[in-house]
């Protein structure tokens, strides 16, 4: 393997944690991310897990958030940050890149530098990154089993099967969409197959990788993996069961029982062009644009290069993918990742094919400062949309549902009640939200010891402070007759309210004694 | 004898003393009070309801639910009522410089707070960034002030935090700076404690009633919304009668 690439790779790396590292605990969460970090602080605590086959996902996300939990040197929940958690699906973005080189040999180093480029600064794939949601670690897991796959298409190695065996196991145990990853590289598989022997009129000849005995350790290193993470370590019997029946609820989302429906073409849209009010714009057209003439070039008739079949399987891979996320109606932005990574692989494919058949050095040159601008103007959109100008803002089109920043106002004016009551951190705060519509309130105030949260007004609603949803507001107030100043109402997410009621007494102590704002 | 009719004399004298004064008194009262009919009635003849162009509202309803407390106003269904300001008066910020506590806003430029478009649409804000931010509008004369309407943004329900709207004799607002809206009811912006509520922002705007103060600058603050972290303004228009 070259040097210099594998030079290259590193400082593109190096790049790319630049890009998801800083500030990352500034955004305040989303409420997926919130439940995750919930979730993960069972973990973290007690060491226990068990997988809910109908929510949070798979297991891998939080085994995987342990040791930055542990290398952040917190000793309480407290001082657990939400920096300490998304480092994690940052490493695993940034990772990409490195695990390009596992395909330096067979396609190239002109592919794999311009993809691994376009993967560090990829607007998308950095702002999913600073998510602590499963969707990135998947793209990984993905990409590790279809480069194993390919490198042992070309070569059979038991190494190859094993990495292959883990991978598949990993991406199960990430997110239950895994499925779709797999049914659409079984038909580009079969695509290519078809391509090779009736188009290009090849022979096939599939036995050398079709050793059973590499086969046998592909489905015991999948299974191994999956047995388990699933099974909580061999403490939680039901778990890999559990991870076949979870398939019946999350079919019904994908199915249309939501609010996340979206039109066919919403992905596509969001990565070719959006520009909501004034401001700037977003798009990941270059990519798409360059990943086209990728595809032109994976399937010309004329064989160029070893890279060519590799690059017809990414391309209808990421073609079928795209084609199933948009036909089901169920969309969040996210998922678009699975594919956008598969673009960005034949992007850089495209971009490289597109300077060797340039002539002369001048036009060379001319289409390497292109790429360069193609990359900076990707970069300081990717700057951008983590910014905390862009990072919540809708007019961010990876922004969706976000939590508004007036909640981390709230969450610290209660924090700062706390500090000037006499019982501190025992005191008692209650959270009244409309259908529990509560999240990521349990995460901010989980350093209060006495903070319940309710679906509607309790029997005894008395509390030195209580959150309340504007729906409950007149029955609260008729219940806690007086007593009681609602201070301020505060944003949740777009037109949704919460409202801070506290004690007379507190909040004259707290006047008073008011610390100074945490700006 | 003599005793008994001086006694009896200086009673009349208390007597026809407190007579006296007391009709004095009522004579002042009276006469006052004649004056300030007379004032307010003359007053009264020179005001008029202010005539309001309001932009197309961009959303139906206001929140529903929400609670009625001292500190919130509850939204209405109903359209403000006229507010009266004296004949004459006319929108003294319109196209006046503005300048603010953000050099860089986000988006949109400055001019656009006074610019009379005060439509929701994407061309009309200005877009300040985080934290406690102003605006400063130059009135070019010192004028006496009766209203002065605020949009920040009405395209979505949201409330804006810590309004306070000042007005000074000068641009740096350090003589003569007085208050005339603040609700940053936990002194949060660092300008005091203030007294106003919080409101849902609407196609109808802020009204505040800015009593006749004269002055030449405003300025307007805020910090943020429930919305977003950043500030927003559409239009700011001062109303007031113009310096002679």
């Amino acid at each position: 393997m070259k040097s210099w690439l594998t030079w290259s790779l590193l400082i593109v790396f190096a790049a790319a944690l630049a890009l998801r590292l800083p500030h990352l605990s500034e955004r305040p969460m989303h409420t997926d991310e919130s439940v995750h970090a919930y979730k993960f602080l069972g973990l973290w605590e007690t060491g226990k897990y068990q997988y809910d086959p109908k929510e949070y996902h798979g297991p891998s996300l939080y085994y995987l958030s342990l040791p930055a939990a542990w290398l952040s040197g917190a000793k309480n929940r407290d001082q657990l940050t939400e920096a300490s958690l998304r480092i994690t699906p940052a490493i695993h973005g940034a990772a990409l890149i490195l695990a390009l080189l596992l395909l330096a040999k067979t396609i190239g180093a002109g592919p794999v530098l311009a993809a691994g480029l376009l993967t560090a600064v990829s607007p998308a794939l950095v702002f999913y990154s600073r998510y602590f949601i499963h969707e990135i670690p998947l793209v990984l897991f993905t990409f590790l089993a279809l480069a194993a796959g390919w490198r042992h298409f070309q070569k059979p190695a038991w190494q190859w099967a094993v990495l292959l065996g883990v991978s598949l196991g990993l991406m199960q145990a990430t997110k239950e969409t895994f499925v779709f990853n797999l049914a659409a590289a079984a038909g580009s598989l079969l695509g290519c197959l078809a391509w090779q022997r009736f188009a290009l009129r090849q022979p096939l000849d599939l036995r050398p990788c079709l050793q059973p005995g590499h086969w046998a350790l592909v489905v015991f290193s999948a299974l191994a993996v999956s047995l388990v993470l699933f099974s909580s370590f061999f403490t939680n019997a039901r778990g890999p069961l559990d991870s076949l029946l979870t398939y019946e609820p999350w079919f019904k989302r994908a199915g249309g029982q939501t609010q996340h429906l979206h039109p066919w073409h919403y992905y596509l849209s969001l990565l070719f062009y959006t520009h909501r009010a004034k401001g700037m714009v977003f798009s990941e057209a270059g990519i798409l644009l360059l990943a086209a003439v990728g595809a032109v070039f994976a399937f010309l008739p004329k064989a160029t290069g070893p890279a060519q079949p590799w690059f017809r399987f990414v391309a209808l891979y990421s073609v079928l993918l795209t084609a199933v996320y948009s036909v089901i109606p169920y969309k969040t932005p996210w998922c678009l990742v699975g594919f956008l990574h598969g673009f960005i692989l034949l992007a850089g494919y495209g971009a490289s094919r597109l300077y060797d058949i340039l002539p002369s050095r001048i036009p060379r040159l001319a289409g390497l400062l292109a790429f360069g601008a193609l990359c900076g103007h990707l970069g300081w959109q990717a700057w951008q949309a983590g910014s905390p100008t862009y990072g919540t803002d809708r007019r961010n089109p990876y922004v969706y549902a976000h939590t508004t920043p007036d909640l981390l106002n709230l969450v610290q004016r209660v924090k700062n009640l706390a500090a000037v009551h006499p019982r501190g951190k025992d005191m008692v705060v209650k959270v009244i939200a409309q259908a529990g519509d509560y999240w990521p309130l349990p995460w901010y105030l989980r350093s209060l010891n006495k903070t319940g949260f309710f679906y509607e007004i309790p029997e005894d609603c008395q509390a030195e402070a209580i959150i309340a949803s504007p729906k409950f507001g007149s029955q609260l107030e008729s219940k806690l007759a007086g007593g009681y100043i609602m201070t301020q109402f505060y944003g949740h997410r777009p037109a949704v309210f919460l409202c801070l009621y506290v004690r007379k007494d507190l909040w004259e102590d707290y006047l008073k004694k008011r610390p100074p704002e945490d700006d | 004898m003599f005793k008994q009719t001086t006694v009896k004399n200086r009673f009349m004298k208390q007597t026809l003393s407190k007579w006296a004064v007391l009709m004095a008194v009522s004579a002042v009262i009276s006469t006052s009070s004649s004056i300030f009919c007379v004032q307010t009635q003359a007053a009264d003849k020179d005001l008029a309801p202010l005539d309001l162009k309001l932009p197309i509202p961009a959303f139906m309803g206001t929140p529903t639910d929400i609670p009625l407390t001292d500190d919130i106003e509850k939204p209405s269904d109903k359209p403000r009522p006229a507010f009266m300001a004296p004949k004459g008066v006319v929108n003294l910020a319109l196209k006046k410089k503005v300048t603010s506590s953000d050099k860089s806003p986000i988006a949109g430029s400055l001019d656009l707070v006074t610019d009379g478009d005060k439509e929701s649409s994407d061309t009309s804000f200005v877009e300040l960034h985080r934290k406690t931010q102003w605006v400063q509008i130059d009135l070019e004369a010192a004028c006496e002030i009766y209203a002065v309407l605020i949009w920040h943004a009405h395209n979505t329900p949201q409330i804006y935090h810590d309004i306070i709207v000042q007005v000074a004799d000068d641009a740096d607002f350090t003589k003569n700076v007085r208050t005339v809206f603040n609700n940053d009811r936990d002194n949060s912006s660092g300008l005091g404690i203030g007294k106003d509520k919080e409101y849902f922002e609407n196609y109808e705007g802020r009204l505040v009633d800015a009593k006749g103060e004269k002055a030449q600058f405003v300025r307007l603050y805020s910090k943020g919304s429930t919305f977003s972290a950043l500030n927003r303004y559409t239009e700011v228009e001062v109303y007031g009668l113009p310096a002679k």
